[in-house]
């Protein structure tokens, strides 16, 4: 059986571009971005988003499996 | 295993297919099933709420990362995300695979955005300074008519912080509502109501008439703003023409309310050529990965955007693409997302 049965991804998306900055600027911001709210350590919130045929789809949901939410662009 | 895709708002509105930010629910779960079409994946999509909360509870960063393990604990999380590293967290959460998935094993079924059903490139593209998106709350009435055309509204940053410069507004139609331009009518129109306080010299405007009697082009407008008070919102009331097909022409008339605040989820628009892959450009750059020096680019060579068209575009299967091949990859890039073609590039 595959090691990472249980591990579901989560990518966020949206029907974007690539972006880019300016990298001191970014590395600044990124410092501040891992001490802001939430930590490692903390429960991921918990909200109702949906489903892409509309139904409601809450966060508590992904519980049971490894997640990995990473946002970023499709194009 | 599982794994989902999750919508978000719109990073760079315009620049795939001149896609614009939804304004309702239905609108944004369209968009969703869209990409999944795009994407041809069979990975299912979740969508953020209207009010973006997924988006705003995480920081509101463009490509960062959260790891979360079975209880719901955040155990990793990373300001921007690596491949490289994600494999090394999840190797030390949850051990390595038996079997690493490689970009090339992934057989994507990629399919073109939206067309537009009408011309584009008819009407030149406004050349605006550098600004950014304000907070634009449009007017939903129940059982109204659809927002075929969208307004985006953005201002320089002297606007912003100290209420006088210009301010961009830009009429988009909805590539999801399949609705052009009647020019065979009355062009569109826009009226800024203006507060105590508020001082705009362009205060009304009317987009030029345009020959053809259809068209996709955004009718743009750079308005003066003298003094816009901190706390009084404008309100942007546009009338329209457009239709849905050759017969079906429905009359608008809609508002938007704008506020003196940067929108935080605007993400950045593009204008004219945004998005525009110069093909002898962009297979120069593909070329760098040519490892071996041969000229060409075997699978294992090819990166990014041109890998999922590597089989579409070996049009000699020889298992290569070469330069002509890859320039081909860019023009079928131009042709489906519709980026416009920058003014260097036409052909005269």
């Amino acid at each position: 059986m595959h090691r990472l049965g249980t591990l579901a991804l989560t990518v966020a998306v949206a029907l974007c571009g690539l972006t880019g900055s300016a990298l001191a600027q970014r590395e600044k911001k990124d410092e501040e971005f891992l001490k802001e709210k939430p930590v490692v350590g903390e429960m991921f919130p918990q909200m109702s988003i949906y489903s892409a045929d509309g139904k409601e789809f809450k966060t508590s949901d992904l519980r049971g499996h490894y997640t990995v939410i990473t946002f970023g662009c499709l194009t | 295993m599982k794994f989902y895709f999750i919508y978000k708002t719109l990073a760079h509105p315009e620049l795939v297919a001149s896609y614009v930010p939804p304004i309702v629910l239905e609108e944004r779960l369209a968009h969703a099933r869209q990409a999944e079409k795009q994407l041809g994946s069979t990975i299912p999509w979740l969508v953020d709420a209207m009010d973006n909360r997924l988006k705003h509870a995480l920081g509101d960063r463009p490509n960062s990362e959260f790891v979360i393990d079975p209880e719901g604990k955040i155990v990793r999380k990373r300001a921007w995300s690596y491949p490289a590293q994600l494999r090394k967290d999840l190797e030390e959460l949850v051990g390595k695979p038996d079997q690493i998935t490689r970009e090339e094993d992934v057989k994507l079924n990629l399919q073109a955005p939206l067309k537009a059903p009408a011309a584009r490139g008819v009407v030149a593209r406004m050349k605006r300074p550098r600004m950014q998106a304000v907070v634009m709350e449009p007017v939903v009435e129940k059982d109204g008519q659809p927002f075929f055309v969208k307004l985006r509204a953005e201002a320089e940053g002297p606007l912003i912080n100290r209420g006088a410069g210009k301010l961009y507004l830009g009429f988009h139609l909805d590539p999801f509502h399949q609705a052009h331009w009647n020019n065979l009518t009355e062009p569109l129109k826009y009226r800024i109501t203006l507060p105590d306080g508020a001082k705009i010299e362009n205060a009304e405007g009317t987009a030029e008439k345009v020959v053809p009697p259809s068209d996709c082009d955004p009718r743009e407008f750079l308005v003066d703003v003298a003094a816009w008070p901190q706390d009084k919102p404008l309100t942007v009331t546009v009338t329209y023409s457009a239709c849905v097909g050759e017969t079906a022409c429905h009359i608008v008339k809609q508002s938007y309310v704008l506020r003196r605040k940067r929108d935080i989820d605007g993400g950045g628009a593009r204008s004219e050529g945004a998005g525009f892959w110069d093909p002898e450009q962009f297979a120069e750059q593909a070329l760098e990965g040519d490892k071996n020096g041969d000229g060409k680019l075997s699978k294992n060579e090819v990166r990014g955007l041109v890998l999922p068209f590597f089989d579409q575009f070996d049009r000699n299967k020889d298992g290569f693409l070469d330069a002509t091949e890859i320039e081909e990859v860019a023009n079928w890039l131009n042709t489906h997302h519709q980026p416009g073609v920058p003014e260097k590039n036409k052909k005269k």
